[in-house]
């Protein structure tokens, strides 16, 4: 194999307002070799391929690319040098077919502008069988199947020359065979000088199909190994780094009672989204749901608030059957979720404050009309005794930081009385200071005896702040932690299915 | 951190303002007609106007709490044809039942029956609508596009291209005057208006109307019933349509089958150009109030003008046109 490297990147960094998302890297990557990269969520993957892609500049450092020293790439001069991304996402449009889609920025026309279909099929019908994917270019992408679209994706990466391919997830949703297929089309062309960056949250499948793998960490480049020559354990101990310091440390010291009303899970099962999943929650305690994005949590709060179909699943309150039928039914048995997207589920941006902390009451509630002096008033004290900065309750929501937004989703579901609390994501887009109050918030309120369910991606949230943390694989709770047992490499290492004995 | 402050001071001014603009622009346009012709601002004149747009604030006032929710029904115009259709159908057949014949004790009630068959009616024309654009999940302006062809289609067919008249009976509605200067549609409109402004200000189904209009995902998620909020704006519409159309044919005294269908454009116009969101979680009844004097007004300044009536849908159209773009303006600056 040639140890020629297409890819090198000198000390990339890139900073922004309080993040170094990129720290000085130096990266190499070889000719017909196919690079993993691995890190948490912000450990800075996407940035360094969006640099290499790009999309974004870097403050400082440079990238060398066959020998050329580049200091930033925009996105149609990456595309000249033939550095193709394949998005998680499928990009494609359904109701052209295969071949136009492939060749959709340079399609074939005849002398009069017109497209010249019989070209463009014969031209996508060679690259297809070039590279190993038997699809008919004259298929509509919308008759194709969830592999054959992302094949045709690559396809298309390749119709401009692609030397660096880079692979965001790409089997995510994939299953067994389909897999198998997408690995036989990268080796096959990796065989002949195709350089791969990929980028999966799938450890065993980088040890199937990468030769090397990188490990990045707050924003940093922590090692690169053989795959062969490094096990899994290591690859997640690197990822995790020495335990620093989290900008919260819970003060609450005694744990709820044996004897304390529990809210009780049992066996919410819809095929292949959430597995057959049980577990309880005691009043007082926060219970962290952890695992990968698509592993099924917020599947399972949904179904749980009554908002997305079962096939199976009770939730008992002290022993009481409260399984909600819809969300309306959920708030009226005291459930509030708050959705991991407060801008299109939380909050009702456009509208003042204080209408969006009565709502919830008021659908719960009877009656025709609004006292509008009474609601006045008593949101104003929910807003000042969650701290909600603003000089007004009557402005809008959007005039608001995101962590004060975060507070007035919070401060609706109070206002609610409601008694379980289903927080998705509580701290996505706010800063430390918005962090620390609303941590501390959740900690009051569970002192105050509330059954909170919390699930997070950040998994240092999960052990700050969780009495017991769940965790949630392939649809189905594969672990559930306590006391010393909650850690961020033990959280990963389930998350992930790295180093299981049973 | 306390820039959130100075945005929303902005933000307040340039809403409150809208409504500013908007009585500037009547009163402006009040003076000119005036100067032009002094009679425009004659207590008879300015009568005459809110005459002329009664049913068109009632229409109005159906479109704009619905527009709220971020639905829009574009059949209201043909809604009230219909309906009219129908009503004076039953006014002229009932009426004219020979006296003898099986049905001729229904003779005395042919107006109280017309009108609950009216309600009746419109109650049903919007629960069609709403049932329809909810379980499709489509668009409400192409659905109620649709159903508007229907209804004029029925409305022609019910008619024959002829019309029927009332013959002289249920006049007061639409031609009756209070004190002999006051028009009866006058009061009944203003009382819809003040009707909408509590609805939409002090009850939680107003409040509800917002909430769906500004987000429906998150109103959903909080518990809010949107599927029957969203039905009932709709019925509300076509019972309003029915009150809309017993003014209009009362005070036309016969029904074509096109008798209304003009109010579908104007009712919307009227609640864009009074700063009504096309999106929804917009507006107050105010809005809808302004905006439907406003193109009252320009109807009648112009005539009072003397300028050539037809002017009158450019006028209307362009302002429409400047309306939705200002306001787009102002929410991409947000």
């Amino acid at each position: 194999m040639a140890t020629f490297n297409i890819i090198e990147t000198i000390g990339l960094s890139k900073s922004y307002p309080g993040v170094q998302a990129l720290d000085s890297v130096d990266f190499d990557l070889r000719r017909g070799e196919v690079q993993a990269l691995v890190g948490q969520n912000g450990a800075g993957k996407s940035t360094f391929v969006e640099i290499i892609a790009g999309a974004i500049r870097p403050d400082s450092g440079e990238i060398v690319f066959d020998g050329v020293v580049h200091p930033f790439l925009e996105p149609h001069r990456s595309i000249e040098l033939g550095i193709q991304t394949v998005h998680q996402e499928n990009q494609l449009v359904d109701e052209l077919t295969v071949g136009e889609n492939i060749y959709l920025f340079d399609l074939p026309h005849t002398p009069l502008g017109f497209v010249n279909q019989s070209t463009c099929f014969q031209v996508s019908e060679r690259l297809l069988s070039e590279l190993g994917i038997s699809i008919s270019p004259r298929k509509k992408i919308r008759e194709l199947t969830f592999i054959e679209q992302k094949l045709v994706s690559i396809a298309k990466a390749f119709s401009r020359q692609a030397r660096v391919l880079i692979l965001d997830e790409p089997t995510a949703s994939l299953d067994e065979q389909s897999r198998g297929i997408l690995f036989d089309v990268i080796k096959r062309n990796t065989e002949k000088g195709l350089s791969v960056i990929y980028i999966s949250h799938n450890l065993s499948e980088i040890y199937e199909i990468c030769d090397r793998v990188t490990v990045f960490r707050d924003g940093k480049k922590i090692a690169t190994h053989t795959v062969n020559e490094v096990g899994m354990g290591q690859i997640v101990h690197q990822m995790i780094g020495r335990a620093s310091d989290f900008v919260y440390k819970r003060t609450r010291e005694e744990s709820p009672t044996e004897r304390s009303p529990t809210l009780e899970v049992m066996d919410y099962h819809q095929p292949g989204v959430v597995e057959h999943v049980s577990f309880s929650v005691r009043e007082g305690e926060i219970f962290g749901i952890g695992g990968l994005v698509g592993s099924g949590r917020t599947e399972l709060a949904r179904m749980i608030f009554g908002i997305d179909q079962k096939k199976t699943g009770r939730l008992l309150y002290d022993g009481k059957e409260v399984t909600p039928r819809s969300p309306h039914d959920a708030i009226r048995k005291g459930i509030g979720f708050l959705t991991e997207d407060r801008k299109s589920t939380g909050l009702v941006m456009g509208r003042p404050i204080f209408e969006n902390i009565s709502v919830v009451h008021f659908a719960k509630s009877g009656g025709l009309f609004l006292d509008l002096t009474k609601e006045h008033s008593d949101t104003e004290k929910m807003a000042q005794a969650l701290d909600v900065k603003t000089p007004s309750t009557s402005r809008p929501v959007l005039t608001l930081s995101g962590g004060n937004q975060q507070k007035v989703v919070l401060a609706k579901w109070l206002f609610a009385e409601s008694q379980v609390l289903i927080i998705d994501e509580p701290t996505v887009g706010i800063d430390i200071g918005a962090k620390r109050e609303i941590y501390r918030m959740m900690d009051e309120l569970a002192a105050e005896g509330k059954v909170i369910i919390m699930i997070s991606s950040d998994n240092q949230e999960l052990t700050a702040v969780s009495d017991r943390v769940g965790i949630m694989r392939g649809g189905a709770l594969v672990a559930v932690l306590e006391g010393d047992e909650i850690d961020e490499e033990t959280i990963l290492r389930y998350a992930m299915g790295v180093g299981e004995e049973d | 951190m306390e820039t959130p402050r100075a945005v929303s001071r902005g933000k307040k001014v340039s809403r409150i303002t809208q409504s500013y603009v908007l009585i500037g622009l009547i009163v402006a346009l009040s003076v000119v007609a005036t100067i032009v012709n002094p009679r425009f601002i004659s207590i008879n004149n300015i009568i005459n106007v809110f005459q002329q747009i009664a049913v068109l604030g009632i229409v109005a006032s159906g479109v704009g709490m619905l527009l709220v929710a971020g639905e829009i029904d574009i059949s209201v115009g043909t809604q009230v044809s219909l309906i009219g259709v129908v009503l004076a159908f039953i006014i002229q057949t009932v009426t004219h039942i020979p006296a003898g014949s099986p049905g001729a004790w229904l003779t005395p009630f042919a107006i109280p029956l017309a009108v609950l068959a009216a309600f009746v009616l419109g109650a049903l024309l919007g629960a069609i609508n709403g049932i329809t654009v909810i379980k499709s999940r489509a668009a409400s302006f192409i659905i109620t596009l649709g159903f508007s062809t229907v209804y004029s289609g029925i409305s022609l067919i019910a008619t024959g291209g002829g019309a029927y008249v009332l013959l002289g009976k249920f006049s007061t509605l639409g031609r009756g005057k209070i004190l002999n200067i006051l028009p009866v549609a006058i009061p009944i409109f203003i009382g819809v208006i003040l009707i909408s402004f509590v609805i939409l200000k002090y009850t939680k189904y107003g409040r509800f109307l917002y909430a769906i209009g500004g987000n429906r995902k998150a109103a959903f998620v909080s518990g809010i019933n949107t599927v029957r909020v969203t039905l009932t704006a709709f019925i509300v519409v076509g019972i309003l349509d029915a009150l809309a159309a017993l003014i209009l044919i009362s005070q036309i005294g016969s029904a074509l089958a096109n008798s209304g269908d003009t109010y579908s454009l104007d009712a919307l116009a009227a609640v864009i150009v009074g700063g009504m969101s096309l999106t929804g979680g917009r507006g107050t009844a105010l809005s809808i109030f302004l905006g439907v004097v406003l193109i009252g007004l320009i109807s009648n300044s112009l005539v009072i003008m003397q300028v050539n009536p037809f002017l009158r849908n450019v006028v209307i159209g362009a302002i429409i046109i400047v309306a939705v773009t200002a306001a787009q303006y102002s929410a991409e600056r947000e």
